[in-house]
């Protein structure tokens, strides 16, 4: 008996063997989603090591939910909410353990965000691909976790802010002002404005 | 520009505003050029971000990734499978040891309740030494001991019955 070839299957049919414990089916989805759903992970919590842990548990947990999948979303979408909540979860247990900074709670509640200078230059238009990721990459680790993880549901993941306000626990006043905080602050950091010039 | 306005703005960038309010969005960032101009930001910084996720690459081969997987789903599938198994003797047995204990509670409620038909007088009382039993008459304060079992020093000479008045 010939080999399945799994590379030419569809998500679909990948998933209806995996659902019959076929780990093989499996692993080629693994293949196929692997750097998005690590991808997610590392921007959440800005940790190689950890994105790459999170997503191996987000991996496991798929396979054991896999029967619960009912193809209502596609399958790399449904992996990329475990994953989410997986950060989500992890984030959590991580600021119990340290009280927020004075600067991520005066960034909540309006800091001088809202009198910075608005940045008139279009950063795609100025910057190289690389060097403007590189930017990216920097600008995100600068904020704090709650604003990174608003941006990342919003702009990358493209969920309403009442879904970014259930998954968070929050109001959707607080989703809307750290999405506007992370949004002008990164606008900022991109044009590479230095802090100190948004008082002035 | 104050903070709700600024929020309303971004709300109208991300299609987050009704029909009506959206209009009327429209048209303010139309007349204001402090409006357009953070709009503007707002909808560049968008526009820088999308696609950078895409350039993030998992810094492991897909061989050594899956291995780590797959270990795990075995290790949790085999903790699975050596979880006793949920058998009816188990589940009878599960569903009698809170029932027994419920019977016995009642049963010992029950015993301690008088019975109806009881007189004071009839009130017989078994003391900590089992061998050993009361009888008192309220009527005519009578209390009698029996005891079940030889003579004892000072209560020798063959009397099994005391009386007490």
């Amino acid at each position: 008996m010939s080999a399945k070839d799994y590379s030419s299957a569809d998500d679909e049919a990948l998933v209806r063997d995996a659902q019959k414990s076929d780990t093989d089916a499996f692993e080629e989805l693994v293949a196929r989603h692997r750097d998005k759903i690590y991808a997610r992970a590392y921007s959440m919590m800005r940790n190689e090591e950890e994105a790459i842990d999170l997503s191996q548990q987000a991996w496991v947990k798929g396979w054991q939910r896999l029967v619960q999948f009912q193809g209502e979303s596609s399958f790399a979408t449904w992996m990329t909410r475990i994953v989410i909540n997986l950060c989500l979860d992890r984030l959590r247990k991580l600021s119990r353990h340290r009280a927020e900074s004075i600067e991520a709670m005066d960034e909540e509640s309006g800091g001088v965000e809202r009198q910075m200078p608005v940045v008139t230059v279009n950063p795609t238009e100025r910057l190289e691909r690389g060097e403007l990721r590189q930017r990216i990459d920097r600008a995100l680790e600068q904020l704090s976790e709650a604003h990174r993880t608003v941006l990342v549901l919003h702009e990358f993941e493209d969920m309403e802010y009442k879904n970014i306000a259930k998954a968070m626990n929050c109001s959707i006043g607080t989703v809307m002002s750290r999405l506007f905080y992370a949004r002008r602050k990164m606008a900022a950091l991109l044009a590479d404005l230095k802090s100190e010039g948004w008082q002035s | 520009m104050n903070t709700e306005q600024q929020l309303k703005l971004q709300a109208f960038l991300d299609g987050e505003l009704p029909e009506k309010e959206a209009r009327d969005m429209a048209n303010w960032i139309a007349r204001d050029p402090d409006a357009a101009a953070l709009q503007a930001e707002l909808r560049n910084t968008r526009q820088a971000l999308s696609g950078f996720e895409a350039s993030l690459k998992l810094p492991e081969s897909r061989e050594f990734y899956w291995s780590k997987i797959q270990r795990e789903i075995q290790r949790t599938e085999r903790a699975e499978r050596a979880k006793p198994a949920t058998s009816p003797m188990l589940w009878w047995r599960r569903l009698l040891i809170p029932v027994t204990a419920v019977a016995v509670v009642a049963i010992a409620v029950l015993l301690a309740l008088p019975s109806p038909g009881s007189r004071s007088s009839d009130v017989v009382t078994v003391l900590a030494d089992p061998g050993a039993l009361t009888f008192r008459d309220e009527k005519t304060g009578v209390t009698m001991v029996w005891l079940s079992y030889g003579a004892e020093k000072g209560l020798a000479n063959g009397h099994s019955t005391s009386t007490l008045q």
